[in-house]
């Protein structure tokens, strides 16, 4: 229905030619439409994308991930890893206030990751991102000693951004854990003022904030679940950037005269994964053919209106362990035919694509690929699965079909997440098992505090996995905003997460 | 006492119907997915030992009848307890139906302000010009699915015209476009039987001895044979009360308003059990409630009823 609403719109408003210049909206105030309400503020309570892109602007975290995806410091001033990446020592900002006026010191940070690794977070799904923290030690006021109880080399990133976030503890303790998942408090550069549970929240400029205030007044996002709605409220004035814009809309906003499209490459991956167990697809022939059967240029360019880039394996060029010399299987229906004759598949041999209903743009490449299918002599169908199901009884049962879809996107651009649940015997995505070879290798990149040799390793994993075909990997999907003309100096980051600090508007 | 015996022999019936809906929905959604699993879908390295903490966590480790004890109990003292995700229930839970029912009484206001003195014309003008036009207009109503209404209304009252806002709930003028979606497929309906009960009714007898009496045109009309097709209209409104609640779902969706439909859709996309099984307790509650004062207002507006 998504799709049918957004196609209404998007004809209707290719053809209104009557669109006029939004009426300004209140000076200095900045309004994003997102789709999805995160319904709870507290860093150790989220799983969600559209978290991060309100609360960036709410919290700081020790470490700063800019818009290059480097780190840079953040309430740490600097760091030092010690040699076997056991302990790790931040010299903290000095002079920093939460937004309560509560000073900004070692404490904190303790409590922050005390709370985090104890009860409170036990409830929430953040904790299983910081297992590999053992314990914070105060070293003195503004210093504090981070124990491992392994080595993790994704550490320092992870401590950018999510459950990693610093929490007021005097706050927290005070006003009680319901009042703070509601009433958010911070270090970062706007100050939480008001929210609206499925609606709205507000945040105002912080004045005092350590890297200077930001350009905007005031700052508001709405949560707008349907597609065609947020780009009506972006076509009426209503808001001025959209986020989560469907594809399909994307030429609308390029022909309209007052808003126009930034995108930028994004951290998901679509697939297909292969069922290697007790299937047709068991054999690795099998496998690389419908691999060969696969136009991805093609899918992009009818489905993302050009907004994706190929993928050779479950990454993006952005991503840690992306190896540029390894290339995808080319799109060749006849090698992919000889190779199925080979196997012994006969053609009209029929298999089932599983994938998630929730997702219009993934429905139409999905029924796009069953025509490939088709041209190289499979009769393939498809089997929409609402995401709960698909989650929870599907996958992880090991009840797919032959094909089903795989799509992810870790914050951390680091290609162990991905690699590592996809492959390594007894993850939730891996419920046919890879190999021994691909377990050891994913375990040796997972304890070493080497980032040259974990590279190294993660290339391997990906080129190992290209051998065996285990997906097909399709594309990379650019994540895209719809964005007013008002709008000065909007520079949004691969990782979704909007800081809105440099941005302005015009009067 | 019959009334009182009829109202209690009801109460009691109604008492039934709520411990098996939400007995079966309680049950119903914790075969459809782990709240857990949705929480950790998007987290790479879970470990079932992760799995299992939050089920503790959430109390979902209990047994089925504790949980659904715990929550019947909550119920009816008031405490609607936590979300799994959200915080504190009962606010969002009294905010969502305050903004569901706004909307879904001011579209039935708009309906019927419009379908009843509509529907009079058409049946004592039967057959005229205005009669065709009545019939084949509530005809159109009837065809738009509402959601594709909805997106018409918006297009050309915010994104052309720029008269409204095209979604949320920011003051009166947010309430216009979706009670008059809502409103005009109401409408089609209420008005084709506003018509016929009238036309039905017209040409029974005692209308003809009250005209026979001399009364006026209006008196016959708005006294004796309004009162006696409003029956069929109340009991029809009782019983579209339960689609009125499924429509405004879709709906809440084009305009994004804050309503029930909105907060159950979330809680179904997030397997978070307590909002779900609160949102359709509160509503299998309504509209159980409706269909009693319902049978309660035939009682006023037909003595007969009463005596049975």
């Amino acid at each position: 229905m998504t799709t049918l609403h957004t196609r209404l719109l998007t004809a209707a408003l290719a053809a209104s030619t009557a669109l006029v210049a939004a009426p300004a909206l209140a000076e200095g105030t900045l309004t994003v439409a997102q789709r999805q309400d995160p319904a709870n503020w507290d860093p150790t309570d989220t799983f969600l994308v559209a978290w991060g892109s309100v609360a960036s602007n709410i919290y700081d975290g020790l470490v700063r991930r800019d818009e290059n995806l480097e780190l840079q410091p953040g309430l740490a001033e600097s760091w030092e890893v010690s040699e076997d990446g056991m302990t790790i020592r931040f010299n903290l900002r000095q002079g920093v206030s939460f937004h309560n006026g509560e000073p900004f010191d070692a404490e904190a940070v303790k409590y922050t990751f005390d709370r985090l690794l104890g009860e409170v977070g036990a409830a929430g799904p953040q904790q299983s991102n910081y297992t590999t923290v053992e314990s914070v030690e105060i070293v003195d006021e503004h210093t504090v000693e981070f124990k491992m109880a392994q080595p993790d080399p994704v550490i320092l990133t992870k401590l950018s951004g999510y459950g990693a976030m610093i929490v007021p503890p005097d706050y927290i303790e005070e006003m009680g854990q319901e009042h703070f998942d509601m009433n958010p408090v911070g270090t970062g550069p706007f100050k939480f003022v008001r929210y609206e549970q499925g609606a709205r929240i507000e945040l105002e400029a912080n004045p005092d904030y350590f890297e200077g205030a930001p350009e905007l007044d005031k700052l508001v996002f709405r949560f707008i679940r349907e597609d065609a709605t947020r780009l009506a409220e972006l076509q009426s004035g209503g808001v001025d950037i959209v986020s989560d814009v469907a594809f399909s809309a994307v030429p609308t906003i390029e022909a309209s005269d007052n808003a126009e499209i930034v995108a930028v490459s994004g951290p998901t991956i679509y697939s297909l994964a292969l069922k290697t167990k007790d299937a047709v697809t068991e054999d690795v022939r099998v496998r690389r053919a419908l691999n060969m059967a696969v136009d991805k240029q093609a899918l992009i360019d009818a489905f993302l209106a050009g907004r994706g880039t190929p993928i050779a394996s479950l990454q993006g060029e952005l991503s840690f362990g992306h190896d540029p010399e390894l290339e995808g299987y080319p799109f060749d229906p006849e090698q992919a035919m000889a190779l199925l004759k080979e196997a012994g598949v006969a053609p009209g041999t029929e298999m089932t694509i599983d994938y998630r209903a929730g997702n219009s743009t993934f429905n139409e490449v999905a029924q796009a690929l069953t025509g490939f299918f088709a041209a190289v002599g499979l009769n393939v169908g498809l089997n929409p699965i609402e995401d709960g199901v698909f989650l929870n009884e599907i996958v992880p049962q090991g009840r797919t079909n032959e094909m089903f879809q795989f799509s992810w996107g870790g914050w951390t651009f680091d290609f162990d997440n991905t690699a590592y649940l996809s492959y390594h015997e007894g993850e939730k995505w891996n419920p046919y098992g890879t190999s021994e070879e691909m377990n050891e290798l994913l375990d040796e990149q997972r304890s070493s505090p080497d980032q040259a040799l974990r590279e190294e390793i993660l290339q391997e994993v990906a080129n190992l996995a290209h051998e065996e075909a285990y997906h097909i990997p399709l594309y990379n999907e650019q994540t895209v905003y719809a964005v007013a003309d008002r709008v000065e100096g909007f520079v949004p980051a691969p990782d979704k997460r909007l800081r809105l600090t440099e941005v302005g508007v015009a009067e | 006492m019959p009334i009182l015996s009829f109202v209690l022999k009801r109460v009691i019936q109604a008492g039934f119907v709520l411990v098996a809906v939400t007995l079966f929905v309680s049950f119903a959604i914790r075969l459809t997915g782990d709240p857990a699993v949705m929480m950790l879908r998007e987290s790479a390295n879970v470990t079932p030992e992760d799995l299992a903490r939050i089920r503790e966590g959430l109390g979902l480790n209990r047994p089925f009848l504790v949980q659904y004890w715990d929550f019947i109990t909550g119920l009816l003292t008031g405490d609607l307890g936590a979300s799994f995700f959200r915080g504190a229930i009962g606010p969002l839970v009294s905010d969502a139906l305050g903004a569901t029912l706004l909307l879904a009484l001011t579209s039935l206001a708009v309906s019927l302000v419009i379908s009843i003195p509509l529907g009079i014309y058409a049946a004592t003008h039967r057959g005229s010009f205005g009669d065709q036009l009545v019939r084949v207009l509530s005809l159109a109503g009837l065809s738009f699915p509402n959601f594709w209404l909805g997106i018409m209304l918006v297009l050309i009252f915010s994104v052309t015209l720029r008269w409204l806002p095209p979604s949320g709930f920011m003051g009166p003028a947010s309430l216009i476009m979706p009670a008059v979606t809502i409103g005009v497929i109401l409408t089609s309906t209420n008005l084709r039987i506003v018509r016929t009960t009238m036309l039905d009714v017209l040409s029974s007898q005692f209308i003809m001895v009250a005209r026979a009496k001399g009364l006026s045109q209006t008196a016959v009309i708005y006294k004796h044979a309004l009162r006696n097709s409003s029956i069929a209209l109340v009991t029809y409104l009782g019983l579209q009360f339960g689609s009125l609640m499924g429509g405004l779902v879709v709906v809440e969706l084009v305009f994004n308003w804050p309503g029930m439909g909105t907060l159950a859709i979330e809680a179904i996309a997030q397997r978070d059990y307590p909002i779900l099984q609160t949102v359709i307790s509160i509503l299998a509650v309504m509209i159980v409630a409706v269909n009693l004062l319902v049978d309660l207002t035939y009682m006023l507006l037909d003595p007969r009823i009463r005596l049975e």
